[in-house]
């Protein structure tokens, strides 16, 4: 029974083209919101396709304006041109080995960081090799400095931008002809306490073994039409890894959350720039550091459109986005959205200053969402800009912009002192004037001797007595200590009463401060669990340890005079730093020196009234009050440090408990 | 376009089918089939043309009006001729040829009818395939098939397999109870089923693979393929009682589970097709799909049954552990269902359609929308969210039960679908009461029973949103050590869901709240609950004394739920909750995107449509708000939007702050722009089945409905103008045609 059946029937040849309907994005994207968390938006770019090309390990991408696309197919050693993802021409094979960056000018001239040979490789459009040139000789650039071009670019005058891997020194300027020209914005070193540690206590061997401690060198480059250059360093601060430079050198990008491992960055004419890391997360923000979007993810395995996993190049197109995936040999293409394309004219308007212009694209993304923070600053910059200061206000508030609000709150308090300070000064003087004829008189007829009777019949309570001893230490601490340890003023309820005023003063302020000067420019991110057990932790482990250090050392106080003493010492804190608090609500950053001259007086004022504390209950000499109060810091210290170990042991006690009781349980 | 310009020519495909089905002819020479049909005139200039036969290994078993049914008794293979066309469907491959890129263990696999992984003592697996191994067969003929006993004698595992032939193909059983391990030392792990059923070289058959993936999705076959390594997919997802934790990173989307049991494929398009289901043992069950050029030059898809599987049991908090098998055998019938289609079924709307009839005929797909009047559109409100401040908890309240009447009827909309989200005292965050308790700040019960009757009377329907799985974490309201699900490595499950974190309740916790409320809901507002959860998320439970398998899950789910009163809607319910839905909620609008898929289809729509209603997820969400309305348009899915009274910026650092936009002052005009234009185009095709779907050209879709209406829609940004009739950018519209 062996029979053959012919089928045959029309078939299909597969046609593959890009296409242009955008997929669902796979993953998450974010927008920075409210107190510099990021919160979910809706996605700004969707992912359309994954084209595989014939490249392998390729480092780098570049768009000309023309929609031609270049790429450095590093593990061919060539240089590949593209339209429409279909190759064009191929470059270089002769003389390039491995190459790393591409830069292309409004003529079609190449210019190659070749990695493979190290050297500047320049090509004419139709690949004829122009120049190609290694390790600069001239003494400046350093005798034991190597010459590992990765990346470059080139400026309007000619001048190359070459990232040299692992250079310390910065970004190595140098002209067509091969000639150094300098180094241009390096990073910074940082320096851990880590690092201050081991270096205190390790021996020079030890130290040699170690990484040495340089400053990272940029990543990659790229420039924008004003001349500013952009780099992006990788092992780097997160806040610091992008850097805007000015011709001369000076780093004008703000701090800004990015990300510690970024590969690439583009920046456009539209006040727009993306950079991409090695998760394969991508970052759009203006040029002036404001976090619009972040999205994308590692693909893990998943195989999901819109994944990466070994970004190596972002280039945008029109409304496209181009990333180079160096494990993929792909370029993945992300489309823009439409709430993108809303908040990124919202953007090219605000940068080009028109801000009145912007004011209706900043409210719809609004109506989008909410937490779009960077839509709030546009919309209180235009307020302002109309002289609008009173909507202006809230604005800034939610943009959490302290500067703003504070410039707007000038304006409006200065409209307000204009137009009734002439009254308010004639109130004041008629006040005074009343006052004094009030006291005048009062003196010789005594209206007020009966309040003040019963004022002092008030004394007669302990804690009125208590209270109004408080401020006896303002002008006599030494003698007010003194009746403390005689048993004579001061009780242990006054004391925790005054503890407690402190930690519930030290929260207020917290709310109360203005919005221009506070440390959470939105009161929900106080953190006040955490303020509150702080605050009586190191209150109880002063007392405990100040008692311990000074009954070793001859200390005269007990262990209640301790403890009312030091709560007497923290009256300036109690007493004075919520009117601070106050008072800075009607402060604008012109008169910054106001408020924080007063909250040093009030922390300087606490610690000399602690310090005289120390003297005076112990009854010390000046030189022994310093080392008992060196001596109680140094306690307070090994308490934590000996509360922290013990919390760890236990942990790790609990752990082998419970590790035991499962293995009996598997077994068993 | 690859996707849109493939069915261009397939559509060319069609004609010219037409006029060649002619010149066909089909030879019945007793049992043997003889085929010959060639159709002229390729436009392309290409043909394709695949050798079939019946070899001598094979055996005739049975045979019906439609279908003849070979087995090779030695291979335990089968074959099906499909005499309306004389196509014959082979579930193994027949003979490697060269270019065949298949080692020895591959090709024992591709030509047996089954294969099985094994687990030894030491933990490790092996693989043994019936032509490969040592097996001893007994057949046995039985009524319409043939019943076959297979010993696999190295690992001691022996099984029945039944092969019968249907009315609508041919169906395999695996009895559980037929299942032996006799020797101790090894385990049954996995099971793979024919696997190369329908198999292709390359490109030389055109066609493509369904995978049930999101809305449905096609792999078109070809000769190289984006893909690095081949598809996985557990049906209803991962059991999160053998893995304890999913895998959880903020910056991605979860791919959504596999919720319905078919796979398929189709040789040349209007011309033959196939369709998996897996009518028994799903919860068990796993696809596996390889494109071509993934190890082999085949592209091959088929299903996998999970009998046992090690795990990993950590033995202390550094990781720690040892590997282990799970202590009992997975116990599960396995039937699979293998139904043929011919000519102009033979597409996914064929696929989709043949399993639309295979549920209505099993009664799990009961017709509950309505056949006129307005479309409906999904509402959903959050009522209140809890906020710390200073240290102690407070309400926000969004949506109050007064705002909820105030904005329904400031839209306007009847057959409103309105559920109500964090009506629960202390607002979404907290777990919902046994009994029905409103927060009080969120109005009286009183009132909200006059809306629910209010908005019931005018032709929607009024729910409350329930999570009946979740025990949200750091809450009151269960017992941590009594009412929670236990994963086989004796840990809490958890998950995430809206926003927070939380366990899984047990069956008996689960019960005993969800049937109190789901009664009080109905006793006291008329009304029933929209599930979310439950439909979708499938886990075993190894808690002692009170252990639950997944099987043991689903019927345990389904006997709940044909408790219930009131109606019930769903999120993203899988089959077998089909039957006790009013409603399916976030319908996915497209697949997970992986990057070897080549085109997205709406496959769960077409099932679905004429049958049960089906809404989009909320559509604030959107980023591409026209594009997505165009494609609720394409694939007749109804509106959804996330609403609150109040402004957004109040929840933002509550645990809803995953609704960052919700405010009714922003998003009623929007609402009711695009209901308006929806309803236009849906409210004449409402209640109707789909018939047809197919793409005039790139980015413009049409899709014919039962009732003869045909939704046009324009993707694109220029117009198009298909029969006289032009369809702006970005646009759709209506048309008329015979049927």
């Amino acid at each position: 029974m062996k029979k053959y059946f012919l089928v045959l029937a029309l078939g299909l040849i597969l046609a593959l083209t890009v296409t242009n309907v955008s997929a669902n994005s796979p993953y998450t994207t974010w927008t920075m919101g409210p107190g510099h968390y990021l919160y979910r938006t809706q996605d700004a770019y969707t992912p359309v396709t994954e084209v595989v090309l014939p490249i392998r390990t390729a480092e780098d991408l570049f768009v000309a304006p023309d929609g031609y696309l270049y790429i450095a197919d590093t593990g061919h050693g060539l240089i590949l041109k593209l339209k429409d993802f279909e190759t064009v021409a191929t470059f270089g094979k002769d003389f390039l080995k491995g190459p790393t960056g591409i830069f292309v000018d409004e003529l079609g001239t190449m210019y190659v960081a070749d990695g493979g040979s190290n050297t500047i490789v320049i090509m004419d459009q139709s690949g004829n090799l122009v120049k190609q040139f290694g390790r600069p000789s001239e003494p400046l650039f350093g005798k034991s400095n190597e010459f590992l071009p990765r990346k470059l670019l080139v400026d309007a005058r000619q001048n190359l931008f070459i990232i040299n891997e692992g250079s310390v020194n910065g970004v190595v300027q140098m002209n067509t002809d091969g000639n150094f020209i300098g180094y241009f914005g390096p990073n910074a070193s940082t320096m851990s306490l880590k690092m201050i540690l081991q270096r205190l206590f390790l021996t020079q061997e030890q130290l040699d073994q170690m990484i040495k401690n340089v400053a990272a060198s940029p990543s990659n480059i790229v420039k924008d039409s004003r001349g500013i250059i952009y780099t992006v360093t990788a092992g780097t601060a997160r806040i610091q890894s992008i850097r805007a430079f000015t011709v001369s050198g000076k780093n004008i990008f703000p701090n800004t959350f990015g990300s510690n491992s970024f590969r690439d960055v583009y920046v456009d004419d539209n006040g727009l720039l993306l950079a991409v890391d090695a998760n394969g997360q991508i970052y759009e923000y203006t040029t002036t550091g404001a976090l619009l979007f972040r999205f994308g993810a590692k693909d893990t395995g998943d195989q999901r459109l819109g994944l990466l996993t070994n970004p190596t190049a972002i280039e945008r197109f029109q409304d496209q986005i181009y990333v180079l995936d160096k494990d993929k040999n792909a370029v993945v293409v992300y489309q823009t959205t439409a709430f993108a394309k809303t908040v990124h004219e919202a953007v090219r308007l605000y940068s080009q200053g028109f801000y009145d212009e912007a004011r209706p694209f900043f409210e719809q993304i609004l109506n989008f969402n909410g937490s779009f923070v960077m839509a709030y600053q546009g919309i209180a910059d235009s307020y302002f800009k109309d002289q609008d200061f009173a909507r202006a206000l809230p604005e800034y508030k939610y943009a959490e912009s302290q500067s703003g609000y504070s410039n707007a709150y000038w304006e409006l308090r200065n409209q307000v002192l204009q137009k009734y300070l002439g009254s308010a000064i004639i109130l004041l003087f008629g006040l005074w004037i009343v006052s004094g004829v009030f006291t005048h008189y009062e003196k010789r007829y005594r209206w007020l001797d009966p309040a003040r009777n019963w004022l002092r019949g008030l004394q007669k309570f302990k804690i009125i007595d208590d209270l109004t001893f408080m401020f006896r230490f303002i002008r006599h601490p030494i003698d007010s200590f003194y009746y403390i340890k005689k048993d004579q003023r001061g009780s242990l309820l006054f004391a925790f009463i005054v503890y407690i005023w402190v930690i519930v003063a030290r929260v207020l302020s917290l709310y109360l401060t203005g919005f221009t000067f506070t440390r959470y420019p939105n009161v929900s991110h106080i953190p006040i669990e955490n303020e509150v057990l702080t605050t009586a932790l190191l209150l109880l482990i002063w007392n405990s340890a100040n008692y311990l250090v000074s009954t070793i050392s001859d200390g005269e106080g007990r262990v209640r005079d301790v403890i009312i003493g030091s709560a007497y010492s923290l009256f300036p804190y109690a007493l004075f730093v919520l009117p601070i608090a106050f008072i800075s609500k009607y402060l604008t950053l012109n008169e910054i020196f106001i408020y924080t001259f007063s909250m040093n007086i009030v922390w300087a004022w606490t610690g000399i009234m602690l310090f005289i504390m120390v003297m005076e209950i112990h009854n010390y000499s000046f030189s022994e009050t310093v080392k008992n109060v060196l001596i109680t810091l140094f306690t307070m210290g090994m308490f934590l440090l000996t509360g922290y170990i013990l919390i760890i042991l236990f942990r790790q006690l609990f752990d082998f408990v419970l590790a035991i009781v499962q293995e009996i349980g598997l077994r068993g | 376009m690859a996707r849109s310009s493939i069915f261009r020519l397939f559509l060319a495909l069609i004609l010219l089918f037409e006029f060649g089905a002619m010149n066909q002819s089909v030879l019945a020479l007793g049992s043997e089939i003889a085929a010959n049909y060639f159709v002229a005139g390729d436009n392309q200039g290409t043909s394709w043309n695949v050798e079939q036969s019946i070899p001598d290994s094979y055996t005739f078993v049975a045979e019906n009006d439609l279908f003849q049914l070979y087995v090779n008794k030695t291979a335990l293979s089968f074959k099906v001729v499909d005499k309306r066309s004389g196509y014959i469907w082979s579930s193994n491959l027949d003979e490697k040829i060269a270019g065949d890129r298949l080692n020895k263990t591959w090709t024992a696999f591709a030509q047996s009818g089954v294969s099985i992984d094994y687990i030894d003592s030491k933990m490790s697996n092996g693989r043994v395939s019936i032509t490969n191994g040592k097996v001893s067969i007994d057949t046995a003929l039985i009524d319409k098939g043939i019943k076959a006993t297979v010993h696999f004698l190295d690992p001691a595992i022996s099984m029945d397999i039944v092969y019968r032939l249907e009315d609508a193909g041919v169906s395999v059983e695996i009895p559980f109870n037929s299942v032996t391990q006799e020797n101790p030392d090894f385990t049954l792990g996995i099971l793979y089923a024919f696997p190369f059923f329908g198999a292709t070289r390359g490109d030389s058959v055109p066609g493509y693979m369904f995978i049930p993936d999101g809305s449905g999705s096609l792999i078109q076959f070809g000769n190289t393929t984006k893909a690095s390594t081949m598809y996985y997919g557990k049906y209803y997802g991962d059991d999160r009682g053998m893995i304890t934790y999913p895998p959880y990173d903020p910056a991605l989307y979860f791919p959504l589970n596999i919720s319905i049991p078919v796979i398929g494929m189709v040789h040349g398009e209007k011309q033959n097709a196939y369709i998996c289901i897996v009518e028994k043992g799903a919860p068990y069950g796993e696809i596996q799909a390889h494109p071509s050029g993934i190890i082999t030059n085949f592209n091959f898809i088929y299903n996998t049954f999970t009998y046992n599987q090690t795990y990993f049991q950590a033995t202390n908090r550094a990781g720690d552990g040892v590997t282990i098998v799970q202590p009992e055998t997975n116990a599960f019938d396995i039937k699979l269902q293998y139904r043929f289609l011919t000519s102009t079924d033979s597409d996914y709307v064929g696929m989709a359609k043949s399993y639309q009839r295979f549920l209505v005929e099993k009664g799990v797909l009961k017709k509950v929308v309505n056949g006129a009047g307005d479309i409906g559109i999904r509402l959903e409100f959050l009522g209140g969210e809890k906020k710390k401040v200073l240290l102690w908890d407070s309400l926000i309240p969004m949506t109050t039960i007064a705002q909820m009447d105030t904005i329904l009827n400031d839209l306007g909309i009847i057959n409103t679908e309105v559920v109500y989200y964090g009506w629960q005292p202390h607002g979404a965050s907290t777990m919902p009461p046994a009994t029905l308790k409103v927060e009080s700040q969120l109005g009286r019960l009183d009132q909200l029973r006059a809306l629910a009757h209010k908005i019931n009377a005018g032709g929607g329907h009024f729910y409350l949103y329930l999570n009946p799985q979740a025990a949200f974490e750091g809450e009151k309201g269960y017992s941590l050590r009594k009412d929670l699900a236990i994963s086989i490595t004796d840990d809490e499950l958890i998950g995430r869901d809206r926003g927070r974190w939380g366990y899984y309740l047990n069956f008996p916790a689960l019960s005993r709240r969800y049937l109190s409320l789901s009664k009080t809901t109905y006793t006291e507002l008329g009304s029933g609950l929209a599930l979310d959860g439950i439909g979708s998320l499938l886990y075993s439970d190894y808690k002692k004394n009170n252990n639950l398998s997944r099987e043991e899950a689903i019927v345990k789910y389904q006997e709940l739920l044909s408790e219930n009163q009131g109606i019930t809607a769903l999120y993203l319910p899988n089959d077998y909750m089909f039957s006790y839905m009013n409603a399916y909620y976030d319908i996915p609008l497209d697949d997970n995107g992986y990057i070897f898929t080549t085109q997205s289809i709406p496959f769960l729509q077409i099932v679905l449509a004429g049958y049960v209603p089906f809404y989009g997820p909320a559509m604030n969400f959107s980023a591409n708000t026209e594009e997505d309305l165009l494609k609720q348009i394409d694939y007749d899915v109804y509106p959804s939007y996330f609403l609150t009274n109040e402004v957004t910026a109040r929840i933002l650092d509550t645990r809803s702050d995953w609704i960052y936009t919700s405010s009714y002052a922003q998003w009623g005009q929007n609402i009711r722009q695009s209901y308006q234009w929806l309803n236009s185009l849906l409210g004449p095709v409402k209640g109707q089945e789909v018939v047809a779907r197919q793409m005039l050209a790139d980015g413009v879709s049409a899709t014919t409905y039962a009732n003869g209406k045909q939704i046009i829609v324009n993707y694109n940004d220029a117009p198009f103008t298909y029969h006289g009739v032009t369809i702006e950018g970005k646009n759709a519209g209506i048309l008329e045609v015979t049927p």
